[in-house]
């Protein structure tokens, strides 16, 4: 097998591996390898062709290809080398990779790896819904590729379970192209997409959202005829009387999305069982010295905007490390206390800001984010509204880091 | 005089302001978060615009679609009649992002461009 030496191997050519791999770039690492499985980078953004993207970053609204172009552009002629059409087959914990494309297997030997392998859908298997198992059954992110991407249709008549954000748009492009949306169904009492989406994708077209509700059952032998539909109690279980028959061709399923971790995984990187990502320092570094990670690899993003944001850091960190072959080692644990569902970083060193990104675990209106170290509060922030959707981002000042004190605590208070 | 609850779509971050408004004009706005709400509140309640977002068939590229896009928020009762005349719309040639597909479309002076390029 061949092999070849880089400083730093990006892996995965999406929006968070695109600006890894140009921070890298920029940060002075000097061979640079961004693998991509598919046939061409910008990854998910080529099929979000909505726009709204960019404007955390760049203040302006872009589609998906508009956004993903931008950095496709910044990166020509940089001379980060970008190997389409090619896979990942093994990774180690000492930073080798095998790759394989038409060339055959090489072995990569890195100074440091990123990785943005970007996340999956939960299918209908994840969330077992009983019934039959008709055609017509398919994933909000795949009929998206169908439509936007390789001009297919997928039905007529659509049920959308799940309030998610991809679902949500994909409820507005289906009622565009003429396909009639009965309804979007959410198992929560509260909606799991971002409020603009609810705006602009259902309150638009006047697509029915029934939260607390759910599909029992699937009807159809070949091809999806119905479905059942049923409210849910508060403890879970269906109330009694709820259920209804809803006729349909097609059932769209947003229903989550789950980091893709498997090379992580292989090189044995400690995964968080709360978000599926890897556990990361403040320089998004994982517990294999030398591999970081950003993007929604790491945690499940709502906007693009800070998925790129991250990678930059995390491309940054990675040259950095390919060039001194360590950095400061964090001995702060970051720990999520009341209302919060996770806080990344896991652990940080308390030598420089820190943007911590994090999600609580109900919505809540007019309360604080409140960052503590023992019994001081070291930052503090009013929020108006607090959703479970919306992630929260907040920037710690290095001078406010105790750093004689080994943990700190991030909670919703009053 | 009108009161209600509007949620902003300027931004991610969807303020749900509470706004007054007469018949002529926006009075007044509460909890927004950023200056831009105010513009945006003020045509969501006399003169609502979206940008719409699509795609049209190419001709001969490599990807059988391009997405395209209004340049500018058109008025959203506009909307429907857009995707209508982009039905039977086929991209000629080769397309670059930014290429004007259909000019001035619906006579609202707003080009449909393309997002995408069709190699």
């Amino acid at each position: 097998m061949r092999t070849e030496q880089v400083d730093v191997a990006v892996v995965g050519g999406g929006p968070a591996g695109l600006a890894a791999a140009l921070s890298a770039k920029e940060s002075g690492a000097e061979h640079v390898l961004l693998i991509e499985r598919g046939e061409r980078m910008g990854g998910i953004l080529n099929q979000c062709i909505h726009d709204g993207f960019g404007t955390k970053l760049m203040g302006e609204a872009f589609t998906g290809p508009e956004y993903a172009q931008i950095f496709i552009n910044r990166l020509t002629n940089t001379g980060v080398n970008v190997k389409l059409d090619t896979m990942v087959m093994d990774i180690s914990s000492d930073r080798e990779l095998v790759i394989c494309s038409s060339d055959g297997l090489i072995r990569v030997k890195a100074g440091a790896i990123v990785l943005c392998t970007g996340c999956r859908e939960r299918t209908r298997g994840a969330i077992r819904i009983p019934g039959t198992r008709p055609a017509g059954v398919f994933t909000a992110g795949v009929v998206q590729e169908y439509m936007n991407i390789r001009n297919l249709s997928v039905g007529r008549k659509v049920v959308i379970l799940g309030s998610g954000d991809i679902g949500l748009i994909m409820a507005r492009r289906l009622t565009l192209e003429g396909v009639e949306v009965e309804c979007v169904a959410e198992i929560l009492p509260y909606p799991s997409g971002l409020a603009r989406n609810i705006v602009q994708c259902l309150e638009d077209f006047e697509i029915p959202l029934y939260l607390s509700t759910t599909v029992v059952d699937i009807h159809g032998i070949d091809r999806v005829e119905g479905i059942t539909l049923a409210k849910i109690g508060p403890r879970g279980g269906i109330v009694r009387g709820t259920k209804r028959f809803v006729k349909c061709d097609t059932l769209l399923l947003s229903v989550g999305l789950i980091p893709e971790n498997e090379l992580a995984k292989k090189a044995g990187i400690k995964l968080s069982p709360v978000t599926a990502g890897p556990i990361v320092d403040d320089h998004f570094q994982t517990s294999i010295p030398g591999i970081f990670c950003g993007g929604n690899a790491l945690q499940v993003h709502d906007l693009v905007d800070y998925a790129s944001m991250e990678s930059e850091k995390a491309g940054r960190s990675a040259a950095f490390f390919a060039g001194a072959g360590k950095l400061p080692s964090p001995s702060i644990k970051v720990l999520p206390g009341q209302g919060i569902r996770y806080v990344i970083p896991h652990e940080v060193s308390g030598n420089e800001p820190v943007d911590f990104s994090m999600r609580v675990k109900s919505p809540e209106a007019d309360r604080y984010i409140v960052f503590k170290q023992g019994e001081k509060v070291i930052r503090r922030m009013r929020q108006i509204e607090l959703a479970p959707a919306a992630m929260i981002r907040m920037r710690v000042r290095s001078d406010r880091f105790q750093r004689s004190l080994d943990s700190l605590t991030v909670e919703v208070a009053d | 005089m009108n009161e209600g609850n509007i949620v902003c779509t300027v931004c991610p971050t969807s303020c749900l302001i509470d706004a007054k408004w007469d018949e002529k004009e926006l009075i007044s706005i509460d909890r927004a978060q950023c200056k831009l709400a105010w513009g945006y509140i003020s045509d969501e309640i006399f003169d609502p615009k979206r940008v719409v977002t699509t795609t049209v068939p190419t001709e001969t590229g490599k990807n059988p679609l391009v997405s395209v896009k209004t340049a500018e928020p058109v008025p959203k009762h506009l909307v429907l009649d857009i995707m209508d005349t982009l039905a039977v719309v086929q991209a000629k040639g080769l397309v670059n992002a930014g290429d004007v597909i259909v000019a001035d479309v619906l006579g609202t002076g707003v080009n449909i461009i393309a997002t995408s390029n069709s190699d």
